[in-house]
Parts: C-alpha cells; sequence; structure tokens
C-alpha cells in the first residue's frame, strides 16, 4: 500500500495539535504544513509582552525546528497556498507547486477583521497578530509616543497594557464595532471604559470616526464626532475573522469560515477544517458556530486528525457556551476567564 | 563591525546566467571591501542543460577555502537547486522564482525539500525583468537584486560592476540590466520590509586598490604576458582553455600570438620549437591532454630544451570528469614518459601564486634548459579570489637562460658537463656556435652515442642539473610549526587553503598542530620536509587523489607512516574533514 499523503494548511495551535495527532496515529504516512507566514508556531497572547520588551522573540515560539525532524512532519514556512483542485486532489502554491494529497485539514486560523468602514485606512492601521506585526510595532513605537486604539478584544487590552508599560500616552475609542467577541452593551461599555480609564487611558467617546489624515510618516489626524486628536500610530483591533478566502472558488462550503459537520468533515471526503477558520455545525442548535480561542482550536484539531485517521469523533460543545454576536455564533469558551 | 563569513551559492541550468550573476556578487563584494573567495561548477556539455552552481565565500578576514555551509542561496532553477538544499547552512536565506513559467510538481520543487528554519523569499525573477527590460534574461539580476535588499548590500556596488560587466556593449545594454537589477532591489525592499538583514555591514575603508579580483587562469594568462611570452600552442580542453582564451584576447596586444594547434602532441612540440629558437612560449592542458604531450616533454629532457606546460588537473583517468577537480597527475607529472626523464614540477596554491609561479617557470625552464610542469587543478584554475596582488616588474620577469661565453666559440660543446649540470646554450644563429636538439643519447658535443659510460655519465648530468634546481626552487612554508607537533599535515596546490583551515581551527581548540606547503614537487626540499615529518608526532597528508600521490612521494623521509587523508568527490576538501582527522589523529597520540 503506497505511503498516505496528509496535507495541513495552516501553522496555529490547531494545525500543530492536528499534525502531531495525525502522526500519533499514522506512523507511515508523509505529513506537510504549508503556513504563509515565514515563522514557525507561535504564543500568540505573548506578542504584547514582547513589543513591551519583557521576554525576546525567541520566547514566543513554543516548538523548536528539531521538533518537525523528530515528528517526521515536514513544515513548509511562508509558503502560501493559493488554491485546491478538490478533483485532483491537490493544493497548489503561490509559486506555482502542485502537491498532491489523500488527506487535507484546513486550520488557516483567523486574519484581523477590518470593518469595511475602516477599509481605506488599512495601511496606516496597525494590527497585532503575528510576531512579524509585533516587530513593526517596535519599529514604529521607537518613533512615537502616543497611540490611539481602536477596540475592545482581547489583544487591544494587552496591547494597551503594553504601551502603557513602554510610557507611552494612549487613547481608547471603543464601540460596537470594535468590540469583538461578546455584544458591546452599556454595562460592560462602562466597567471596561472605567477600568482604562483608572491605568490613565484616555477614552474617546464617539460614535464614528469621520476622517483620518497622514500628516506626517509618523503624526496622524483622527477626527470623530466629537473630537480631533493627533497621535503617532493608530491601532485597529477589531477581532479576527477566518482566514478562508483563498478557498472561494474551490467548490467548498464557505459562509464565514469553512463549514463542517460535527465530526469537522467538510461536504470533499477526507477534507477537513478546524479551528478558527472552520464553522462547526451544531446538531442541537442546528447551526454552525466559530470557535475562537487557543484551547477550542486545539481540541478541534486534534478531533480532525483523529476523524482523518480513521475515527468518528464528534465535537462536544454545550449549547450554552455558544453566544451570538453580530447574528454569528462563537463558541468563546475561553473568553470568561477574561 | 562585526566578523562576516557568509557563503552564497546561485544554482541554476546551464543558460540561466548563474555563472555571470555569481561573478557579479564575487566583483560587488571585493569592491565593498570584503574578501572573497569564489568557485563555479558548471556540466562538462556546452550549453542548454546541466547544471551550473557558484560559491561565493565572503569575509572580513582573509579567506583561504571555499565555504562548507551556504548561507544564502539564489535558485535560478528550482530542480537543479534541490540538490543544494542539504549544503544550506541552519536559517540560510533562499531566493527563488515565485513565477515560474509552468507550474511544478512537489518531486521537482526547491521548497519541498528544504528544511523548515530556511527563510524563503520569492520573488517573480522573470517578470520583474520584464517588466524593467521588455526581456527576462536579466532574471539573474533581479535575483542578485533581492538578494542585495534582503542582506543589507549597498546597492551600488551592484550597480557599478553591472555597468562595468556590460559597458562594452554599450549604454543602452547597461541600462537595461542595471534596471534589471533594480527592479529586484525595489521589490524586496517592499515586499520583505520586516525581514531585511544587514549582512553585509559597509566597510568604512572600502575597497582597498591593491587588490585585485582574478581567478586562476587569468591570473596564469596575465603572468605569461608579464613574462614576455612571445607564442602561446594549446589545444582546448577543460579547465585549461580560458587561459588560451585569455591569451587569445591579450597577447597580440603586447607583441605575441596565440596559436590553436591540431592536438596536443603538436602543441609541446610547437613549445619545443619556439624555445629552442629563443622565444618565450608555453603550453596549457590537462590530463588526457598531458599523456599525449609526455613523449616531447621527455625530448625535452634529452635534448635539454626549456618548455613551459601548464597542466590544469580535472577528474581522471582517461577522459574522466572534465568539469571537476583532482590533484590527480602528479605521479604523471613527475615521473609521466619514457626514460629517466627528470624535470622540474611546482604547484601554487593559490591565485596570487598562480601568477608567480608561472613566471618563474619560464625562468627556471630557460636556466635550467628543461621542461617545467605547473600543476594547477579545476578549483584552483577556476576560483576567484580578490587578494592584494603586486605585478611583476621587467626585471623580475627577466630571461635566466645561460648563454655561452664568446670565448668558447672554437670549443663550444653544447652539453657541456659543469659541476651544476647547466651547460650554456646557443640559440640558432648565434654566430660561432653549433646547434643541436637531439633526443638520442648524446656525448658532451651533441653526436650520438650509445656507448654505457657516455649514457650513465650524461644521465647523471641531466639529474644533477636537476638537483641543482632546488636553489632556485621555493622552500616548503611553515605555519603555526614549533619544535614539537602532534599532528604536522602536509598540503600542495589548491587543497592548502583547506589545510590552513583546518589547522588554525583546531589550533583555536587548543591544539598543537602546524602545516607545511609544498609547492616544488619535484625537485622537492626533502631536509625541510624531513625535518617537519621528524617533529609531528603524526603526520597528516590531504589530497584530491585516490593513492595519496604527495604522501607516496615524501612517505620514505620518515620511519612513521604517513596518515592520508584521500577524496575523490570532484570537490574540493572541505576543511572540517581534514580538522575532523586532526582531532581523530589527537586521541590516537593522546
Amino acid at each position: 500500500m503506497s505511503v498516505k499523503r496528509f496535507v495541513i494548511i495552516g501553522n496555529g495551535p490547531a494545525a500543530n495539535h492536528a499534525a502531531e495527532a495525525l502522526r500519533e496515529k499514522s506512523s507511515e504516512s508523509k505529513i506537510t504544513m504549508f503556513s504563509k507566514d515565514p515563522f514557525r508556531s507561535y504564543r500568540a497572547h505573548l506578542l504584547p509582552d514582547f513589543i513591551a520588551g519583557l521576554i525576546e522573540e525567541e520566547d514566543l515560539y513554543n516548538r523548536p525546528y528539531a521538533h518537525y525532524n523528530e515528528m517526521d512532519i515536514t513544515l513548509r514556512l511562508g509558503q502560501r497556498v493559493v488554491n485546491v483542485d478538490f478533483s485532483k486532489r491537490n493544493v497548489i502554491l503561490d509559486h506555482k507547486e502542485v502537491v498532491p494529497f489523500d488527506g487535507l485539514i484546513i486550520a488557516t486560523g483567523g486574519k484581523p477583521r477590518i470593518p469595511e468602514l475602516f477599509q481605506l485606512f488599512g495601511d496606516i492601521m496597525m494590527t497585532l497578530k503575528t510576531p512579524s506585526d509585533a516587530r513593526l510595532w517596535i519599529q514604529k513605537l521607537s518613533y512615537v509616543d502616543s497611540v490611539l486604539i481602536i477596540g475592545g478584544d482581547l489583544t487591544s487590552l494587552s496591547l494597551t497594557k503594553a504601551l502603557l508599560k513602554l510610557g507611552k500616552r494612549v487613547k481608547f475609542i471603543l464601540n460596537e464595532d470594535a468590540f469583538w467577541p461578546v455584544p458591546l452593551n452599556e454595562e460592560i461599555y462602562r466597567a471596561v471604559t472605567g477600568r482604562l480609564e483608572q491605568r490613565g487611558i484616555e477614552i474617546v467617546h464617539c460614535r464614528r470616526i469621520r476622517r483620518i489624515t497622514q500628516l506626517e510618516e509618523n503624526l496622524l489626524e483622527v477626527e470623530t464626532d466629537s473630537e480631533l486628536i493627533e497621535v503617532g500610530a493608530l491601532g485597529a483591533f477589531f477581532g479576527l475573522v477566518p482566514d478562508v478566502g483563498f478557498l472561494a472558488r474551490t467548490g467548498l462550503d464557505i459562509d464565514r469560515g469553512v463549514l463542517v459537520n460535527e465530526f469537522l468533515k467538510t461536504r470533499f471526503s477526507n477534507v477537513y477544517a478546524a479551528g478558527d477558520c472552520a464553522q462547526v455545525y451544531h446538531p442541537v442548535l442546528r447551526d454552525y458556530w466559530i470557535s475562537i480561542g487557543h484551547e477550542n482550536a486545539i481540541a478541534l484539531g486534534r478531533i480532525a486528525a483523529s476523524n482523518l485517521a480513521g475515527s468518528h469523533l464528534e465535537v462536544q460543545v454545550e449549547p450554552e457556551n455558544i453566544l451570538e454576536v453580530g447574528g454569528v455564533k462563537v463558541n468563546t469558551s475561553w473568553w470568561t476567564e477574561f | 563591525m562585526p566578523e562576516v563569513d557568509f557563503t552564497v551559492e546561485v544554482c541554476g541550468m546551464a543558460g540561466d546566467g548563474t555563472i555571470a550573476a555569481g561573478g557579479l556578487i564575487n566583483e560587488a563584494m571585493s569592491l565593498g571591501g570584503f574578501s572573497v573567495l569564489g568557485f563555479d561548477s558548471y556540466p562538462a556539455e556546452i550549453r542548454g542543460f546541466g547544471r551550473c552552481v557558484t560559491n561565493s565565500r565572503i569575509g572580513s578576514n582573509d579567506i583561504v577555502a571555499l565555504g562548507e555551509k551556504t548561507h544564502a542561496l539564489i535558485s535560478l532553477n528550482d530542480e537543479q537547486s534541490r540538490s543544494r538544499a542539504p549544503f544550506l547552512a541552519e536559517h540560510s536565506l533562499v531566493f527563488f522564482d515565485s513565477n515560474p513559467p509552468a507550474y511544478v510538481s512537489e518531486d521537482n520543487s526547491l521548497l519541498s525539500v528544504l528544511p523548515p528554519g530556511e527563510e524563503v523569499f520569492g520573488m517573480p525573477f522573470g517578470e520583474l525583468a520584464v517588466g524593467a527590460s521588455g526581456s527576462s534574461r536579466g532574471r539573474n539580476l533581479t535575483a542578485l537584486g533581492g538578494f542585495a535588499a534582503v542582506t543589507g548590500t549597498d546597492p551600488n556596488l551592484f550597480r557599478k560592476v553591472i555597468r562595468d560587466k556590460f559597458k562594452s556593449k554599450g549604454e543602452k545594454v547597461v541600462n537595461i540590466n542595471v534596471k534589471s537589477f533594480d527592479a529586484g532591489y525595489q521589490y524586496a525592499l517592499e515586499k520583505f520590509s520586516d525581514r531585511l538583514k544587514s549582512v553585509f555591514p559597509k566597510i568604512e575603508t572600502g575597497h582597498d586598490p591593491q587588490k585585485v579580483t582574478l581567478s586562476g587562469n587569468q591570473a596564469i594568462g596575465m603572468a605569461a604576458i608579464d613574462a614576455g611570452l612571445k607564442l602561446y600552442f594549446g589545444y582546448p580542453i577543460t579547465p585549461a582553455t580560458p587561459i588560451m582564451e585569455y591569451l587569445a584576447k591579450y597577447l597580440p596586444e603586447h607583441g605575441g600570438r596565440v596559436v590553436q594547434m591540431e592536438d596536443e602532441i603538436s602543441s609541446i612540440g610547437a613549445v619545443l620549437g619556439s624555445f629552442y629558437a629563443g622565444a618565450r612560449s608555453m603550453t596549457a592542458t590537462s590530463g588526457p591532454g598531458f599523456a599525449l604531450m609526455t613523449e616531447l616533454i621527455t625530448h625535452g629532457v634529452m635534448a635539454e630544451i626549456p618548455a613551459v606546460i601548464l597542466d590544469a588537473q580535472r577528474g581522471g583517468p582517461a577522459t574522466g570528469l572534465p568539469t571537476k577537480t583532482e590533484q590527480s597527475d602528479l605521479h604523471a607529472a613527475v615521473f609521466g614518459g619514457p626514460g629517466d626523464s627528470a624535470r622540474i614540477v611546482i604547484a601554487p596554491t593559490n591565485v596570487e601564486e598562480c601568477y608567480h609561479f608561472v613566471i618563474r617557470s619560464f625562468q627556471l625552464a630557460e636556466k635550467y634548459q628543461t621542461p617545467v610542469i605547473v600543476l594547477t587543478d579545476f578549483f584552483l584554475d577556476n576560483r576567484v579570489e580578490n587578494r592584494p596582488f603586486i605585478r611583476a616588474s621587467e626585471g623580475q620577469a627577466a630571461s635566466w637562460n645561460v648563454f655561452p661565453d664568446d670565448a668558447f666559440k672554437d670549443r663550444y660543446q653544447r652539453y657541456a658537463d659543469t659541476p651544476s649540470g647547466i651547460s650554456p646554450r646557443a640559440l640558432p644563429g648565434m654566430q660561432g656556435f653549433n646547434f643541436t636538439a637531439t633526443g638520442l643519447e648524446h656525448t658532451e658535443k651533441g653526436s650520438p652515442d650509445y656507448s654505457s659510460e657516455n649514457h650513465a655519465k650524461m644521465s647523471e648530468k641531466r639529474h644533477r642539473k636537476i638537483r641543482y634546481a632546488l636553489k632556485d626552487l621555493e622552500k616548503p612554508a611553515e605555519f603555526f610549526v614549533s619544535d614539537n607537533l602532534d599532528v604536522g599535515v602536509i598540503g600542495w596546490g589548491s587543497t592548502f587553503g583547506s589545510v590552513l583551515e583546518a589547522v588554525e581551527k583546531s589550533r583555536k581548540n587548543g591544539f598543537k598542530v602546524g602545516a607545511l606547503k609544498i609547492t616544488s614537487l619535484f625537485p622537492y626540499h626533502s631536509e625541510t620536509i624531513k625535518a617537519f615529518m621528524a617533529k609531528s608526532r603524526r603526520v597528516l597528508v590531504p589530497e584530491l587523489n585516490y593513492e595519496g600521490q604527495l604522501a607516496n612521494l615524501i612517505a620514505h623521509l620518515d620511519s612513521k607512516p604517513v596518515e592520508r587523508l584521500n577524496f575523490v568527490t570532484g570537490a574540493p576538501i572541505p576543511p572540517s574533514a581534514i580538522q575532523n582527522r586532526i582531532e581523530e589523529l589527537l586521541e590516537v597520540v593522546a
């Protein structure tokens, strides 16, 4: 029998745990992981600490390269999958390489969400998802003293703490668009802004941003419906959306993420999706939900791998752990820890 | 400035502009003030298929050997570059074409065989070149642009060497090529803005004007011209052909001529004829051609006619490995041919020595009236170094001919037996002397004489002359030698750079190791070699041949056995292999 070729797209917690689980269950198979990012598996929640200088970049990474050799997993970093041909069972990379697979797990995770209203300003809005983003923040912060954060997700709050540690002035805009992934109500708004103000952060109370002007390389002017603000940098934190755009024309069922059943299987045989990029069917709710968070991703990654290797494991999520945010059902079990 | 020791490889298919790109790296880095040792390997076939690889080791200190691990790979053909993946250092930089003309399978992809720690930089080489110049031919230059941007190299260094390379083709061609480079440079600056490095910091002192970037073959050609070469006779053969090409281009400007002969036999015949008439001439060949020359070389020995023969060794025997390196002609150079035909054999160890040894070979040939064989090899001929280089003055290249005194006109004997064995030589046309060039055994006067007494006497005279030549032959050079060594390493030819680096590294590890460089291979300075062997508890001779041909020559000089380290891989010996062997021997010594 020929060696099975498994391909995993992604390099986050879901992808890595999927690869490791596959190796445990299939010692002879060929496992290849593709990541569009050029860095190995990292702890995203430590990025603000890296920016604050509390840890070295090396501390971000949680798997040495040797780990992949030991596991006989081929890790291909900085190589973007741009298409999947499900009829020929190939993934196609952006440098025109065609890689065949017998089984595929899509675990591309999420990418920073920029609401449509702000997309025009995408090039001056800084995000924080990867070590590369963190390096850009470090570079920028060496030139600027003040930062405006439009956000409300966990990353924006962690980054704010890092900025304060670095002695930067921080202004904060908190609104419904920016708060993710729980619905922002009056009570939460008051609690969060109160905490921020206690730490010396200036809250900008406004309904909308009218214009953003780049006055100089390190000076921005932001006009809101309540005031005119001058800052050195602008951080935009609107949560994450599944990073599945490259699959749009492949025939996969996609809503916000890749639609999978409760066994994480897509409509194509031996093709699974796991982690933040998957929308998982819940047989009780009779609807799809999106998973967010490290622990969820690990669990889903392992289930997808087990099922690809022949198991029949079902994702178990209590319906009460699934919230509805902006019309999307989200499993935010980790959020309660915040 | 932090210490720089960085190796770059360019790999592509023949016709991709691989060798040109590697050459530009060597030139640019040299211009930037770095030391460079570059080496190209390419297929034996002329064009259209086969792998080409250039290897450039760039350093802030002197570089004497090739790098063993590659820190940056520029792939102009991914299928060919897959073979280079095992040589990549950890976290190396890999530049590749992200938009090749056709889809490639995983089995032919470079990226599929890279270890995960390598940093990949995909650039649409061809597309960028087309955008910049209208043609994809400049894709090697866009690749260099990406390399310069990512490594933090001053782009003006590359722009200058590109201009110099293409200036003879006119301003339009120059601009097209600079634009192709700039397109790659700008693309990489923007695309990889968060991954830019500072591998090559600017050296404030800049380029040392005494440093000249030359290949071994260029140095040989230049030396021949500076020595006043009048005639070059040759038949093309890898890796000696570039010498003929160089001379064909430049020798006529200096009043000389290059003649392509019908074969190597006629080449050596013509060289002997020219020298017989008093004109400096030479030929260059490789193993198979050298084999054809052997009978006439011994004719030069018997008739006592000068000749300069450069044997650029390659992998053998027979046609062997035309574009691979080896040091396996030593026995043929020293002993090849019929009869007791002692001749002079010398071997440079680097590009600078190629120059000086070729000049000296003309003088030795003239003075000792015998063929002088200069042994180089593919690695030495084809490698590029930028070392301080001072050309010989006219006086330093002066004739060493030993002409007869007019007082002897009446009793002139062409083969007069003198204490040194050197018989003053009259050139045809010198009034009052007789001229002979016989391959038959002869008397002092030059008349045939096959008697046992005469043959014994004249054989001894010819050998005495060769032994006497030792006084003009460079003595072995000692490196890091003290009274006692745990391991003494003896090297010759192109291998000596690896020997030196290995010995230096072992010494840094605290070991008592020294090196001996032998450049005069026949006759050789046996007393110096013997003394070095005597003070070494173990003697190691690394060579690029199967048997250990130098080891065979010198093994009898000491009672302890000579340790041999022989490579026949077609590639230079890696310094680490020598270092490992040294340290293995040290364990035995301890």
